[in-house]
């Protein structure tokens, strides 16, 4: 325990005395933390605009015109059972055949037709949301493959959605892999920063580890103090890293708000629903990651 | 106490720094080992507190065998050798307090004891009102004497002393010296090394002379005789 707190006190030592040494150092890392921030924010605004296009993407259900109305609730109460579906509204007939007319707006066939057949050949309609539109094949093939409810369907605009489904569903998993990428990318740049950080902070202390050995100390009493100290600037990294995000994201809430208006994005909520997880990891990390430098650059000068 | 026998070293590719030394000190001894640059007298101090490994013979001191030490034990045998160093070797973000009391703290010594023994050692230096200062705040011959402190806490049997005075002028090498030679008269074990003529001659105690690895004289109120 005594040599624990005299570890502690060295450490702390070196960091004070060491003012500017310590000053860059927590620099570097505070950086490498701001790239790991930024990729995260990146990451939040990506998955938030992508689920608000997908919470958008609807299919609409047009039943055969004269459909009774207890049908119309039965298939609706089917609907609204699976664990896939995320809400289904009853679209009245007039309001359906709008829809559908300006969906064939620039389909002459089918508008002569409709004109041809006279009145309201369309019933109500069903517009259903899924909670993940790629669901929306399962959500349709259960009602397809359902013989009570089947024979009333007229139309599903499915086929007209699915290609942007598709596309939409393509486009989020590339984000995902690029964000992925990018973040593999820029932790490998930060873990080289770090590591030559460190290296540097030791090298600058080599002649006090030999001095440090010369006088009996047994190694793990050289090596506690530079331990502690990586600890200490990833404490200090980290905190300022909160702070920072806090300021930051305080001040550029209602801007990235307004920017994607419409979107359902509160990165504070995130940041602060998640802090122990994205500020502990991050900590975690990156003591870890200067601990193993630490290590492996105090090596040499531990041999005399 | 000290016993080198038959000690060799050799270093890569064929430099032959020690040559088949052997000699004994006696506990309470003051020997001055001399030689010119070269001569392989700081080897015999590296050997001697196992900053490096003889390639032949033996080295005792008290109970251990040096020649055979394991790396883990290099510390606790370096915590009963005093270690003066021509360059000081204090640590610079360290105060003169802190630097002696350093060598107490690694040995895990409680801190009522630092709080006792470090003022005392810094007295007997004649640091006791600079003890506060930094390395950087001291002169040379005040830093030589932070690390004669230092050596000092743990109250070892012997000190080395490698080449103490080569930073300092002629009056505060005198001091230096003397200050070596009170440790001494309280039953401490002097080595020095040195290739200071005026030191050596002036103290007529033990001098070896070791020229291009190999003890040339060993005379028990020698003089410096080498050109």
């Amino acid at each position: 325990m005594r040599s624990l707190l005299r570890l502690v006190k060295f450490a702390l030592q070196s960091v004070f005395r060491n003012f500017w040494l310590s000053f860059v150092t927590t620099s570097v890392l505070l950086l490498t933390l701001l790239t790991v921030n930024m990729l995260i924010v990146l990451n939040v605004l990506a998955d938030s605009t992508i689920k608000s296009i997908q919470d958008k993407v609807q299919v609409e259900v047009y039943f055969n015109a004269g459909t009774s109305e207890e049908i119309e609730k039965s298939v609706h109460g089917y609907l609204q059972a699976l664990p896939q579906v995320k809400d289904v509204a009853v679209i009245p007939a007039t309001q359906s055949l709008e829809t559908f007319k300006s969906l064939h707006a620039d389909d002459p066939e089918v508008l002569a037709a409709l004109d041809e057949v006279g009145g309201n050949p369309i019933g109500d309609s069903l517009l259903i949301s899924a909670n993940n539109p790629d669901d929306f094949e399962f959500i349709l093939a259960a009602l397809d493959s359902s013989p009570e409810y089947a024979p009333y369907i007229k139309e599903k605009n499915y086929a007209d959605h699915k290609a942007v489904i598709e596309r939409l569903s393509g486009f989020s998993d590339k984000v995902r892999l690029g964000g992925l990428g990018l973040a593999g990318f820029f932790a490998l740049i930060s873990v080289l920063i770090v590591f030559n950080t460190i290296r540097v902070a030791i090298y600058v202390h080599r002649d006090e580890i030999a001095v440090m050995k010369l006088v009996g100390a047994p190694d793990w009493f050289v090596r506690g103090p530079f331990l502690l100290e990586a600890i200490f600037y990833s404490a200090a990294a980290t905190a300022l890293m909160g702070v920072g995000a806090t300021l930051i994201l305080k001040f550029l809430e209602p801007q990235i708000q307004s920017f994607f208006a419409g979107v359902d994005v509160n990165l504070a909520a995130y940041y602060w629903e998640n802090l122990a997880i994205i500020f502990g990891a991050q900590f975690l990390a990156l003591s870890a990651l200067s601990m193993i430098t630490t290590l492996f650059a105090m090596r040499k000068y531990l041999k005399t | 106490m000290i016993t080198f026998k038959n000690v060799s070293k050799l270093y890569k590719p064929d430099t032959k720094a020690l040559d088949g030394i052997s000699f004994h000190v006696r506990p309470g001894e003051f020997v001055s080992i001399v030689g010119t640059s070269g001569s392989g007298k700081t080897t015999l101090a590296k050997l001697l507190f196992a900053e490096e490994k003889p390639t032949g013979g033996s080295i005792h001191v008290g109970d251990w065998d040096i020649s055979r030490i394991r790396r883990s034990e290099v510390p606790a045998l370096r915590r009963q050798i005093g270690v003066v160093f021509q360059d000081y070797k204090l640590l610079p973000k360290k105060t003169a307090y802190e630097n002696a009391a350093f060598a107490l703290e690694v040995a895990g010594a409680p801190a009522s004891r630092i709080r006792e023994v470090v003022p005392q050692v810094l007295k007997i230096v004649g640091l006791a009102d600079k003890m506060h200062r930094y390395p950087r705040q001291l002169s040379g011959g005040e830093q030589q004497r932070v690390s004669i402190a230092r050596a000092l806490v743990h109250r070892p049997k012997i000190i080395l002393a490698d080449e103490p005075t080569g930073n300092l002028d002629a009056i505060t090498s005198r001091e230096i010296v003397e200050l070596l030679k009170r440790i001494n008269d309280v039953g401490t074990t002097v080595i020095l090394v040195t290739h200071d003529r005026d030191i050596v001659n002036a103290m007529r105690k033990r001098v070896i002379t070791i020229q291009n690895g190999k003890i040339v004289s060993d005379a028990e109120h020698g003089k410096y005789h080498l050109g």
